[in-house]
């Protein structure tokens, strides 16, 4: 994956919000595409920043794309199941971990999920991208250039 | 009655010993820190950026700390409360945010504040781009945001502190003003992130003891959900009592926002040593999921014991964690989470009155070309200047400071993220671009919160002004840059773009 694909998908993705926030403006209100795309356009422009934050010289590395992947894969999904599953809170409804299955699936799947993975591979790959003492001296020295 | 003998006289007391104890407490652990923090200020890279030697747990608990504002304590679970489970989309994102910070903003504006010695956000904004009006519109946005913010906070600590210790609310307004001036103007920002550190781990530590305290009286969660679900299924749903559309909103704003907020950005600029960024995502990230247990919880908890009679309705929403902990835990623990209340305002309003000082001892004086002498002393006098205005702003405004802070976050956003979070890491975007972005977020936001505020409009059911205003000034910022493509590399001085490549 390249700086330049994570950049049109974050371009995308705030169209599809932008698209959605048009659609609100309709005689009648917002129709139910509207929140798909709220739910498509927020899930990946966290991926896609994520992913151009992440990138080195243009290209990000294979376990950033996966953390970004997984991160919309988690809340495309979690908020997806919560639009197309049928609405079951009653008091007698089956609970999941303490709360009504589709809120569950948003507030643990949203709310927690990321935290248990993506911590864990932005540490595994940080030594590879930190930067090295010559590209921390060349940028000093560029730094020292342009003042004098 | 005014607005505010209203708010006053609608506060609970908390006037019990063992709670002004542990808020005396507080208060002097402050200080003590306050004390040490200004014998090691000397120069304003001390003053601004901490001289560049702050470890990555302070770091890491005063942005949690500087996050997580009295809205956190009190607006937020009166939110639940009244809202159900949409109120949880504000924070649902905090699971990712650290992470998006930590790739996005971190390595490169730490790296960037070393090569140029920077010091404020807006200063990112100018090298970037190499462009004075970009870092003097930014600066302006983000005054406007931060006396609102600062107002606020001031009036919701004011209301603690009256609480407290019966000072009434103007005496306690100026008290609180005057306690984080005190240790803020002396030992600048280095005094706010060591107490910054200190008001987290009160924070977080009122936060999970009240999370227990919450459990026990629902029933557990299965029980808080029953209870509810027998009287309003919807509270518990998805979105709660939200359209879906508003529910998604709020997770876009405060999602992709938390990476425009100048109190979070600028403290990586203090980092001591990059390469511990390594565990920034896991002790945020941590810090915030155990800080926002109180958020979830007590709203759930207070319109669970409504709906089974345990308690009548409460008379505003905002009373929710105050009568929860005067009700259902110990003085002790109250005492806690009043002085976590207190360290919430506290530690939001110090970073903000820093960062207003810099803007305009640092920033603004820059765009036109010019420079401060001596940042330092200038630094202090506006950080007094700053704090006088907004504790002004609080006592003369009635409820206009409330419509001040609500739009201090989106107006962040909708300015910043264009300029700083995707300009950081897109070489092909311009000055053309970013002043046009930043321009559009601040006049947006200004003028649909004012005409939302005096009823003249009103954007449909589901779409947020700061929603609107951050996606669209995130497509100017592309179609512009897009337009004026083809001077993107000569903005760019060769250090900067090294920073950018690695």
């Amino acid at each position: 994956m390249t700086s330049r694909s994570a950049l049109r998908a974050l371009a995308s993705s705030c169209a599809l919000v932008a698209a959605a926030y048009v659609l609100a403006f309709l005689p009648g209100g917002a129709p139910p595409s509207a929140a798909w795309g709220l739910v498509l356009g927020s899930a990946g422009a966290l991926a896609s920043l994520m992913a151009l934050g992440a990138a080195r010289a243009g290209r990000v590395r294979r376990g950033a794309v996966v953390a970004c992947a997984l991160t919309f894969v988690v809340v495309a999904a979690a908020f997806g199941a919560a639009l197309l599953l049928p609405a079951n809170e009653g008091p007698h409804a089956p609970l999941l971990l303490g709360l009504p299955v589709r809120t569950a699936i948003v507030i643990y799947g949203v709310g927690l999920v990321p935290l248990v993975f993506l911590p864990v591979i932005y540490a595994l790959q940080f030594d590879a991208d930190a930067p090295t003492d010559d590209e921390l001296e060349r940028i000093r020295r560029a730094a020292r250039e342009r003042d004098a | 009655m005014t607005a505010w003998a209203l708010l006053q006289a609608s506060t609970p007391a908390m006037r019990h010993p063992a709670i002004t104890a542990v808020a005396a407490l507080y208060f002097i652990g402050v200080a003590v820190i306050g004390t040490w923090a200004t014998r090691r200020t000397h120069s304003a890279r001390d003053y601004f950026v901490a001289g560049q030697g702050i470890g990555i747990v302070t770091l890491a608990v005063a942005a949690m700390a500087s996050t997580l504002s009295g809205f956190a304590f009190i607006g937020g679970p009166g939110l639940v409360y009244s809202a159900g489970i949409g109120a949880v989309f504000i924070v649902l994102s905090a699971s990712i945010t650290s992470t998006m910070q930590a790739w996005v903003l971190a390595k490169r504006m730490r790296l960037m504040g070393e090569a140029r010695g920077l010091l404020t956000v807006p200063d990112a904004i100018a090298a970037r781009f190499r462009s004075p009006a970009a870092q003097g519109l930014s600066a302006v946005a983000m005054l406007v945001a931060i006396i609102g913010y600062m107002a606020t906070n001031f009036l919701a600590l004011g209301l603690v502190i009256d609480a407290m210790f019966g000072t009434g609310l103007a005496l306690g307004v100026w008290l609180a003003m005057g306690v984080t001036l005190s240790y803020t103007v002396a030992g600048g920002i280095l005094a706010g992130i060591y107490t910054d550190l200190f008001e987290g781990i009160v924070k977080t530590a009122a936060s999970v003891t009240v999370f227990v305290f919450v459990l026990r009286a629902g029933g557990g969660m299965a029980g808080i959900t029953r209870a509810i679900a027998a009287v309003d299924t919807a509270f518990v749903g998805p979105w709660g009592k939200m359209p879906a559309l508003a529910a998604l909103s709020l997770f876009f704003v405060f999602a992709l926002g938390s990476l425009g907020q100048p109190h979070i950005a600028h403290k990586f600029y203090m980092l001591k040593e990059p390469k511990r960024l390594k565990w920034y995502p896991a002790l945020m990230g941590g810090a915030m999921a155990l800080t926002l247990l109180l958020y979830v919880g007590v709203g759930l908890v207070m319109r669970a014991l409504v709906a089974t009679g345990a308690i009548p309705p409460l008379v505003r929403p905002d009373d929710a964690t105050p009568a929860f902990v005067l009700g259902f835990t110990p003085s002790v623990v109250a005492g806690v989470v009043f002085a976590g209340v207190l360290a919430a305002g506290m530690s939001t309003v110090n970073s903000f009155m820093n960062i207003g000082a810099a803007a305009l001892t640092h920033d603004l004086p820059r765009a036109f070309g010019r420079r401060v002498d001596d940042e330092l002393r200038w630094g202090r006098v506006w950080t007094v200047v700053l704090s006088v205005a907004a504790a002004f702003v609080a006592q003369v405004s009635g409820t206009l400071v409330a419509f001040l802070g609500i739009f201090g976050y989106g107006l962040f956003a909708a300015t910043l993220v264009p300029s700083l979070a995707v300009g950081l890491n897109w070489k092909g975007a311009t000055r053309e671009g970013a002043v046009a972005s930043i321009a559009t977020g601040l006049a947006l936001t200004l003028a649909l919160e004012t005409l939302a505020y005096f009823k003249v409009f009103s954007l449909p059911a589901g779409v947020t002004v700061s929603g609107l205003a951050l996606v669209l000034s995130l497509l100017v910022f592309f179609g512009v840059s897009w337009m004026t493509r083809e001077r993107a590399a000569g903005q760019l001085d060769e250090d900067v773009r090294l920073v950018m490549d690695v």
